[in-house]
């Protein structure tokens, strides 16, 4: 029996960045992610980094596990910044170590990039963790439907999206139960080089797939039957109530984007 | 037609469910899955069906919401052609199905019983209300916030069940909705199957007639006909019907048809036990 | 070939909040040329129980002893083909296009011969009534067809021990009849089978012996008679028919199958003393 365990990065606790409308977190996040390209100096960053902390501390997560939300970028930082310090040869020349040169422009820019793409994966991640999937799913639907006047898909955009999340952990489980079933009988899927691994793959893909095929027939039936036409006429059950609070955030984000832009 | 095998108890009224010589063959298949059915289901009847695999069961329920257009002859659900007017009648008719799995369309137990509501334009505050009691019909209070695959399979088709009954529906149609539960399951919503009886018009499709011997009536279906239309009691009791439509006795009743005592009027093992020892008391005197 | 549990404990998640302890300590033996019935419900451990017994789950502590030995000493390869597991609704991992390459799948990890694999697929497609089927594709198949297959492919291993959980799950009566009689057939022949069932009527017309699991603890095992008859609560049809008579009419005795208990009750009722 699978523990219930919340897709994804969602961390739930009662926090203020918790309580927010999720429009206004995805607006927030969008302009901060604007304002991270268009900021040019260090002052800037530093600026951007501090409301970043603060949002974290704001937000009730442990320190420890946001930082776990940053490992899988950790090594291409790490590589992208490194290979600015080492390879670029702009500014003053700062170390010498045989043909390896380590010039100021090279160590500004790598810091910058280092900076940049951590702000980015840290507003993201900030956004996941303290937004439901649901909500945010929500979320996305409200922000895009004036698109749906020159035929933007909006609803069946939320609408996939809700319905991924509804499966995810129920194809998860559905993997692992074919996995052991065909590990019964005899599969192995840890010998042999990358393309023996793949092939040894197919026993769980194949059925994984033509499974979830079938499973997507039986859904729509179920969607149909219960008078499902699309967006016709749908109603919403979730309500999304923009309030002061919300409205406050989104005017604290520009000014930091503005600032950050003028430093 | 065998009369005998026509005398199922009706109620009054109109027909709520009606199919007049209705046919349908799937595309891929040469034999039709339906040759020509008739039959009629009245308000408040509790309607068995049984029959084979493959005896067309599941093709009769998805003409009668629309998933499917007869071939030929005429379907009315209440009062509407399903294959005219889908959306009319799938406000009125809600159709349970066999896995509870696929039913479930939203991330939370609460969204997806609301999905229904959703779609026919119910204003936000009488879904609430209409969320609220369907959990309560169905005994979930508590769940409204659980995720769909932290459910068992009978939590997950009482949750399916209450996205319905949020409908209100005149009618309900049951697609084999226990098969693929356990015991435990298929006893959960049961119960709350039998609170419906009277109330809502009920067409059940089952392969176990374990479940629904207290039905008004059984519609027997065999390759695509509709080989019988009895009572319960009548349909137990013929061992020829039972054989060639390839019915099963639950064990109890089976033990008292060999035993001569009359399967028809017991309903669970511990009725047979009463039957025996009031049978041998008898025979002691 | 005889297995036995000793003392397994098998714990979900250590450590993390989601932590589940799904058996608690459970010793249990599977006898040479038997049919195990294990019962129980929702959440007593069940599955996991018989996923031990090829090691596709290994103990959290205790162990899992072939024939004396400890299961680890045994190659992970060897013991899966002598134990053969068929998972609750087994269907759904079928892959191959055709019918007789799904089945030959097992049997050709074993590293058999194609002669030796073409038999086997042939014998047990034939064994579980799918002989038919060879040529087709499996998923064009009904729910029935496919649950045949699917068994068929791990038969086809020829396992001492067959694992079934829950092999009726959501089929016709027809079916599961049929599944029965492999079975009995596979007992017949010497194949042990160990069968997870929550219907307790069919464990009743083919097990040997009876293993009721409530909360990842043996609660009993024995005889069907035994444990049918001492738990009011975890009782086939038979039984609860019987049951109430045994009172008023101890004569009638303990029969647990159809067929012993429609004879018991026929003595009763023409007045045999």
């Amino acid at each position: 029996m699978t523990a219930g365990r919340t897709l994804g990065q969602f961390y739930p606790v009662t926090s203020l960045l918790h309580g927010l409308d999720p429009r206004a977190k995805i607006l927030g996040t969008a302009a901060l992610a604007v304002g991270l390209f268009l900021v040019d100096s260090a002052a800037g960053f530093l600026l951007i980094s501090a409301v970043v902390v603060l949002l974290v501390a704001a937000s009730r997560i442990p320190p420890g596990t946001f930082v776990g939300f940053l490992r899988p970028v950790a090594f291409i930082v790490a590589l992208t910044a490194l290979f600015q310090v080492f390879f670029s040869r702009e500014g003053e020349l700062l170390l010498e170590w045989g043909f390896v040169q380590v010039h100021e422009g090279g160590l500004v820019r790598g810091l910058f990039l280092a900076s940049r793409i951590l702000l980015l994966v840290s507003t993201a991640a900030l956004l996941t963790a303290t937004t439901a999937p649901v909500a945010l799913a929500d979320g996305i639907e409200d922000l895009l439907s004036p698109l749906k006047k020159v035929r933007f898909p909006a609803h069946e955009l939320a609408m996939m999206i809700t319905i991924a999340l509804r499966f995810i952990p129920t194809l998860h489980e559905e993997a692992q139960k074919i996995t052991r079933a065909q590990a019964a009988r005899g599969a192995d899927f840890s010998e042999g080089g990358p393309i023996r691994r793949a092939h040894a793959l197919l026993p769980v893909l194949v059925p994984l797939t033509i499974g979830a095929f079938r499973r997507a027939d039986e859904l729509a039936e179920a969607m149909e039957s219960r008078g499902y036409r699309g967006d016709e006429g749908r109603t919403r059950y979730r309500e999304l109530r923009f309030r002061t609070r919300d409205a406050l955030a989104l005017c604290a984000a520009a000014l930091v984007v503005f600032a950050g832009i003028l430093l | 037609m065998n009369n005998r095998n026509h005398e199922g108890a009706r109620h009054g009224g109109p027909p709520v469910v009606s199919c007049e010589n209705v046919s349908f063959s799937y595309l891929d298949s040469g034999r039709p899955a339906l040759a020509e059915i008739s039959l009629e289901v009245r308000a408040g009847e509790y309607v068995g069906v049984v029959g084979p695999n493959g005896g067309g069961k599941s093709t009769l329920l998805r003409l009668m919401n629309g998933l499917l257009r007869a071939d030929s002859g005429d379907v009315r659900v209440a009062g509407f052609d399903p294959a005219a007017e889908p959306f009319e009648v799938r406000k009125r008719v809600g159709m349970l199905f066999q896995n509870p799995e696929n039913g479930l369309v939203a991330p939370f137990v609460e969204d997806d019983i609301a999905f229904g509501l959703e779609n026919v334009g119910v204003s936000r505050e009488e879904m609430r209300e209409r969320v609220r009691k369907a959990v309560r019909a169905v005994g979930l209070d508590g769940y409204e916030q659980r995720e769909p695959h932290t459910l068992s399979g009978g939590e997950k088709q009482r949750v399916a069940l209450a996205g319905l009954l949020a409908l209100d529906p005149e009618v309900l149609l049951l697609d084999e909705p226990t098969s693929m539960l356990d015991a435990a399951g298929r006893r959960g919503v049961l119960e709350r199957l039998e609170a419906l009886r009277g109330a809502r018009t009920v067409v059940h499709v089952t392969h176990d007639l374990d479940e629904r011997l207290d039905a008004d009536r059984v519609l027997v279906l065999g390759a695509g006909r509709l080989v019988a239309d009895v009572s319960p009691e009548r349909l137990v009791s013929d061992p020829d019907l039972l054989r060639d439509n390839r019915l099963v006795l639950p064990t109890a009743l089976r033990l008292a048809a060999e035993l001569g005592l009359g399967p028809a009027q017991l309903r669970t093992p511990e009725d047979l036990a009463e039957a025996i020892v009031e049978k041998s008391g008898a025979r002691a005197r | 070939m005889r297995i036995e549990l000793e003392n397994v404990r098998h714990v979900y998640a250590s450590g993390t909040p989601f932590e589940v302890e799904a058996l608690r300590g459970v010793s249990l033996p599977v006898e040479p040329e038997e049919v195990l019935g294990i019962v129980g419900g929702t959440g007593s451990g069940k599955s996991t129980l018989v996923q031990h017994l090829n090691l596709l789950l290994v103990p959290t502590s205790g162990r899992v002893l072939v024939d004396g030995a400890d299961a680890r000493t045994i190659r992970g390869g060897e013991l899966r083909g002598r134990v053969g597991l068929v998972f609750q609704f087994p269907e759904a991992a079928l892959f191959a296009p055709t019918v007789e390459e799904d089945v030959a799948f097992a049997p050709r990890r074993l590293g058999l011969s194609e002669g030796e694999v073409h038999r086997r697929v042939g014998e047990t497609l034939g064994l579980l009534g799918a002989s038919h089927l060879a040529g087709r594709s499996p998923f064009a198949l009904s729910g029935g067809e496919k649950r045949r297959v699917a068994i068929a492919g791990v038969l086809a291993m020829a396992p001492e021990v067959l694992v079934l959980d829950e092999p009726t799950a959501g089929l016709d009566p027809a079916t599961r009849e049929d599944l029965l009689g492999v079975v009995r057939a596979l007992r017949e022949e010497g194949t042990s089978v160990v069968m997870v069932s929550h219907d307790l009527d069919e464990v009743a017309e083919v097990a040997d012996r009876v293993c009721v699991l409530e909360n990842g603890e043996v609660r009993a095992v024995g005889a069907p008679e035994e444990v049918f008859y001492s738990h009011p609560t975890t009782a086939p049809s038979t039984v609860r028919v019987v049951r109430p008579l045994r009172g008023p009419h101890p004569e009638v005795g303990r029969p647990v199958r159809f067929e012993e208990t429609l004879a018991a009750l026929k003595g009763l009722l023409e007045g045999r003393v």
